[in-house]
């Protein structure tokens, strides 16, 4: 009965992703396509930083795309411990080293600003402390879940361990606000209007809907591939 | 209730038939502390401006040594079966294992720095503090610790899973305790620190009881 | 007690014991816990020689002097002021009028000796003629 169960979401998800994927990658790619063009050709030059400020483009998305994408397990993971939804824990499986990557990419990103800007790779204020314990927790939830002989026991840990890190976001969010950090406030999410002018503010939200597609499409081929390789572990142990 | 301080006492008396356990874990403390000054160097003022984060760390480390086997014993023998089944709530076992915990490792790790802070040429206030915000500080790395040994319970190398779960999540322990004897060496009070570290301390008891919990349940299932 | 009934007493218990923690922080939190002091601060807390600390602000417009690799410049937040000498080098965005932060410690004279220079930057981003513009044009706000 379980068994049944088990399959049965995952399956429809299956043929759902088989559908999707291939429009949603070439979408993705003309997406990338264009926004790095836009980056690197269109957009101004900075009045401060003049060429460097091309480095947001991949920054700033891969921040908000590494907190999302930690959001998102955690909701897997309520979703997995109270719904024992089936899906959730594969999908989790998928997802978390592609935050790890996006959390890993703003890091170096980060540094390679820092050192012309401020004049150093690093520094340990708190946003980028805080930002270096997501890379952490990911770490974490990869290990975990991928530490166990019974993969259900190690989604469970896992999701757990998803839920109390969640914690950590508002911290990365507000520790601009909180303390008196190097790192300069929020520019777009703010109550009155973006601190960035439309000229730089068009390729920055287009890289991050481009980005946006291509960690949706990454997790759902991810989640794909996890599905199968959970059904041959399990006919395996059938057999 | 009685359940509660039935754990306590049992895992209290456990320990003090096998005292060798905790000696483990202080003598590491000493010798990993005591390593730093044959390291650095007898600078005392290099020395006593590192004293603090040095000794945070080695408590940490130390802490988390003994953290692996917090419910490993009652998972391999069947107890943690009867906890489950028990009619009152894991929450408080989770608690009263941690405390456990705490009463071997943290107090007598508080108890131990200002000594070997000594030898890191620290002030007397800035012993005092050493100690003060250790005994504030190391509950949380108790719970905390005890998050982490509940999750990795039968799992592959569970030893260096626990540290890479455990450690992240002490971080902002070890950045309060360690700040607040650089504070007072600037001159500025420590009630700030203290106050956060209490604070950290009791989001980790209102938090990690849950969760430690919800984690032995999978464990049993 | 029904099992329904304690599980309910144990929440009620950690949310007064998350409420506590809350308090306590709300209570605690004043500029102690600080990344770098602004000059005010500095002049607030007698800092003494010899102590390492991070001191931020604006550098001074008008107040930059090189001498070969030895730069002079005075750090304000518009209300105190102090002087500092660097020795090495500076970071692109430093410049006068934008944010700095110092890593080093006070003399007796009251000059902070930075081992390190960073430059902090706001989070404005215009293209060059958008800024000239908007300064022609008096709009220009200024960080703070």
């Amino acid at each position: 009965m379980a068994d049944l169960h088990f399959l049965a979401n995952p399956a429809r998800f299956r043929r759902f992703s088989q559908r999707v994927l291939p429009g949603l990658g070439f979408a993705t790619a003309l997406m990338l396509a264009v926004g790095i063009y836009m980056a690197f050709f269109v957009a101004p030059e900075d009045y401060q930083q003049g060429k460097t400020v091309r480095i947001m483009f991949v920054h700033v998305p891969s921040a908000w795309l590494s907190m999302g994408g930690y959001a998102m397990l955690s909701a897997l993971g309520a979703s997995l411990l109270v719904w024992r939804h089936p899906l959730a824990a594969l999908m989790a499986r998928a997802a978390a080293p592609v935050g790890a990557s996006f959390a890993a990419v703003c890091l170096l990103t980060g540094s390679l600003w820092g050192r012309p800007m401020w004049g150093t790779y690093w520094v340990w204020d708190a946003r980028l402390t805080s930002m270096l314990l997501l890379f952490f927790l990911y770490l974490g939830h990869i290990a975990l879940s991928r530490a166990y002989d019974e993969p259900e026991r190690g989604d469970r840990a896992a999701a757990i361990l998803a839920l109390i890190g969640v914690i950590n976001l508002p911290i990365i969010k507000f520790s601009v606000d909180w303390w008196n950090t190097l790192h300069q406030p929020a520019s777009i999410t703010r109550l009155d209007a973006p601190a960035i002018h439309n000229s730089i503010l068009v390729p920055l939200l287009w890289m991050a809907v481009s980005l946006l597609f291509l960690f949706v499409y990454l997790v759902l081929l991810r989640t794909e591939t996890e599905i199968d390789r959970r059904r041959l572990e399990n006919a395996e142990a059938a057999a | 209730m009685s359940g509660f301080t039935a754990l306590l006492r049992r895992d209290l008396s456990l320990v003090w038939r096998r005292p060798g356990d905790v000696g483990v874990v202080l003598a590491f403390f000493v010798v990993a502390t005591v390593l730093f000054p044959l390291g650095i160097g007898p600078e005392t003022n290099v020395l006593a401006r590192i004293a603090a984060g040095v000794l945070w760390c080695a408590a940490l480390f130390a802490a988390l040594l003994s953290l692996e086997r917090l419910f490993a014993a009652d998972y391999e023998d069947g107890t943690l079966d009867l906890l489950l089944l028990a009619p009152w709530p894991l929450e408080l076992a989770a608690l009263a294992k941690c405390l456990a915990h705490w009463i071997v490792t943290g107090l007598p790790l508080s108890l131990l720095a200002p000594v070997l802070g000594v030898a890191f040429g620290l002030d007397g206030p800035s012993l005092l503090a050493l100690m003060a915000t250790l005994l504030v500080g190391t509950p949380t790395l108790s719970l905390i610790g005890g998050l982490a040994a509940a999750l990795t319970l039968g799992a592959r190398k569970s030893g260096a899973l626990l540290a890479l779960l455990a450690l992240p999540l002490c971080v902002p322990t070890l950045i309060f305790g360690a700040g607040a004897i650089e504070t007072l060496a600037a001159g500025d009070g420590i009630v700030t620190h203290v106050a956060i570290l209490a604070a950290l301390a009791l989001v980790a008891l209102a938090t990690t009881p849950w969760a430690i919990a919800a984690a032995l349940r999978q464990a049993g299932e | 007690m029904t099992p329904k009934r304690r599980r309910l007493w144990l929440l009620l218990g950690s949310l007064g014991t998350l409420g506590i923690a809350a308090a306590l922080v709300l209570t605690a939190l004043n500029d102690n816990l600080v990344f770098f002091y602004s000059p005010t601060q500095v002049a607030e807390k007698n800092i003494g020689p010899d102590r390492r600390f991070r001191l931020g602000g604006l550098v001074e417009q008008g107040s930059v002097q090189k001498e070969g690799q030895l730069v002079r410049f005075t750090v304000t937040d518009t209300n105190k002021t102090v002087k500092v000498t660097y020795r090495g080098i500076l970071p692109d965005l430093f410049r006068e009028g934008q944010g700095v932060i110092a890593e080093g410690s006070l003399g007796p004279d009251g000059v902070f000796t930075a081992r390190e220079i960073l430059a902090k930057h706001d989070e404005n981003y215009m293209p060059p003629e958008v800024a000239k513009a908007l300064k022609e044009s008096g709009k220009w706000k200024d960080a703070k």
